[in-house]
């Protein structure tokens, strides 16, 4: 998992950045082609698989990245701006959406009805969908530093720097979550056992 | 051997983010430890599951609409930009938002999951349909008996819940991971036959999570909520507050507080008035010139150690003192238990204790009789249902 982020970022180094500030189309294509699938699947699971809504958030964070790209000063590292921005997209989401609640919810409950009667024959989509369902069940605060650490890869640092919190928080917040993970698939356990 | 707990660095030691030197500690802690022991084993399955999170291809079509949305000009919010043609439009876009999304709410609401209803008295009343004998309760709707009527709902495939006369229950979720009931008022029975943590009943005061249980909730019209339990343990939740029930043993909630101290039904009736006191009218020092710890103290058997269990947490400096000096009194405490750090609260020296202590407050014979009986009821029921299919 920790190897996504490495591997992608190699392409991205200061004169990439340089270039995008520049106003290089070409290279902001090539951050945009590093990071788009990182940046959607966040937004995905943390919309209960609505990609419609993921592909907006992801629009919005390489439009803003696109406009403000100037701002950022090497304080940090760019992974930890960057993610931050997608945090922060997704929790403005995530309020503008309060107001339409119960549509998004039977859309998400819809959803999984009609993939349970799919479940049957497949076993494993059927594992996956209850992990992204789960994944999504989850608190925010408890499922952003799942997400930012087995779809992006980082570190509890890493983490810790994005969302602005104590590396003690991310292990404890880790820890919740884990564990919230397996009390809700608890009932999944001999088929992941299998599937290792 | 309980001051090294790792509980808290078990992700940590998972995910590889421990130093070698942590790392060895947490292994060495784990082969002798059973508690943490278990607890790994859940971690671990949690890590397993998060890492078959896999990473979702953004569309084609992302490039483009970025590209477009960078060369998109804001709209000038100039008066006469906004011509009759540009308003005609936005009224006709809106009138097409709103039947679309009527069309959306109708297609949702006739494709939500439910949960089958059998009429057993009277005329329930599914929304505005009456049951004649049976019917579908889904997501979002309320299920009303008046006082001729009782139903039985079929909890999924976990269960089920019997619903008395004058109550009024909705589904709020029915998922793999999550069965979910509110019970706004009135009386209901569950037989979950579930893993724990899978049904939950929300009520004005409190949530009750089944933990693999049968029991009855009863809600008065203020929203004050009655918990009894008859087989297994049940934990009744309000934010930070949680009392844990076993069978045998009941407990009360208020809206407001949330749940109240639990205790065994068989308790002396001034037992039960002293912690109905304490709980909820602490200031009312009419009913007794004795303060009502005093009495609960005075009154305890081995078996309420149920009891002063959780008032450990809920009272202060001497009066946790007392508690404690009385618990140890009422039942000896195991060698390892630490009395400084129950005064603490130490989470894991307070577990420790209850574990310990949970023979005395459960009769292993009569939960396993009561077990047999919901087990066999719902294998029986299971296996009839199969049969008329």
């Amino acid at each position: 998992m920790g190897q996504r982020a490495v591997m992608n970022e190699t392409n991205v180094d200061e004169r990439v950045i340089e270039a995008c500030r520049n106003g290089d189309r070409e290279a902001f294509r090539l951050l945009f082609e590093t990071y788009k699938d990182r940046v959607f699947s966040i937004a995905v699971y943390t919309f209960n698989g609505d990609e419609g809504a993921a592909g907006d958030i992801a629009q919005q964070v390489f439009l803003k990245l696109m406009t403000s790209i100037n701002q950022f000063r090497g304080d940090s590292s760019f992974t930890t701006w960057l993610y931050r921005m997608v945090v922060n997209a997704c929790i403005d989401e995530r309020r503008r959406r309060r107001r339409f609640l119960p549509f998004g919810e039977l859309e998400s409950r819809t959803r999984m009805t009609d993939r349970k009667s799919q479940e049957k024959r497949f076993a494993r989509i059927e594992l996956a969908g209850c992990v992204q369902a789960a994944i999504a069940e989850l608190r925010p605060k408890l499922r952003m530093p799942i997400l930012l650490k087995y779809v992006e890869g980082l570190s509890y640092e890493e983490i810790a720097d994005v969302l602005s919190c104590s590396k003690g928080t991310v292990a404890s917040r880790l820890n919740r979550g884990h564990k919230e993970l397996a009390r809700r698939l608890g009932h999944l356990r001999d088929q992941v056992i299998a599937g290792e | 051997m309980f001051s090294h707990h790792v509980t808290r660095e078990l992700s940590a030691y998972c995910n590889g983010e421990l130093s070698p030197e942590e790392s060895s500690r947490v292994a060495e802690h784990l082969i002798r430890c059973r508690r943490c022991r278990s607890e790994h084993e859940v971690v671990r399955f949690g890590v397993s599951v998060a890492e078959r999170l896999p990473l979702i291809q953004a569309p084609e079509s992302l490039w483009s609409a970025i590209e477009s949305g960078r060369t998109k000009i804001p709209p000038m919010r100039h008066g006469k930009a906004w011509g009759w043609q540009r308003q005609f439009a936005a009224v006709a876009a809106s009138i097409l938002v709103v039947v679309g999304l009527a069309a959306l709410w109708l297609y949702t609401r006739e494709s939500r999951p439910f949960w089958q209803v059998a009429r057993i008295d009277g005329t329930p009343r599914i929304g505005r349909e009456v049951i004649t004998k049976d019917g579908r309760l889904p997501v979002g709707e309320w299920l009303e008996t008046d006082a001729s009527s009782r139903a039985k709902i079929d909890v999924a495939s976990i269960g089920q819940v019997e619903i008395d006369p004058n109550t009024r229950v909705r589904l709020l979720e029915t998922k793999p991971t999550e069965h979910r009931l509110e019970l706004l008022r009135g009386r209901m029975s569950a037989y979950i036959w579930a893993p724990p943590r899978l049904f939950f009943v929300d009520t004005p005061s409190a949530v009750a999570a089944d933990l693999g249980c049968a029991y009855t909730l009863e809600v008065d019209d203020e929203g004050s909520a009655l918990l009894r339990v008859t087989a297994g343990w049940v934990a009744l939740e309000l934010r930070d507050r949680e009392s844990m029930v076993p069978a045998g043993a009941a407990c009360a909630t208020r809206p407001g507080i949330g749940p109240g101290t639990p205790y065994f039904e068989d308790a002396s009736p001034l037992f039960r008035q002293a912690i109905t006191k304490f709980d909820f009218e602490p200031a009312d020092s009419d009913w007794s010139k004795i303060p009502s710890l005093d009495l609960m103290l005075a009154e305890a058997r081995p078996r309420d150690t149920l009891t002063l269990w959780h008032l450990l947490s809920r009272v202060e400096g001497k009066d946790r003192e007392r508690v404690y000096d009385r618990m140890v009194a009422l039942v000896p405490a195991p060698a390892a238990l630490e009395r400084e750090r129950v005064l603490r609260l130490d989470e894991y020296m307070l577990e420790f204790w209850k574990d310990a202590l949970t023979n005395v407050w459960t009769d292993e014979s009569f939960l396993r009789k009561k077990w047999i009986k919901v087990w066999t009821k719902g294998l029986g029921k299971i296996k009839g249902g199969e049969g008329k299919k």
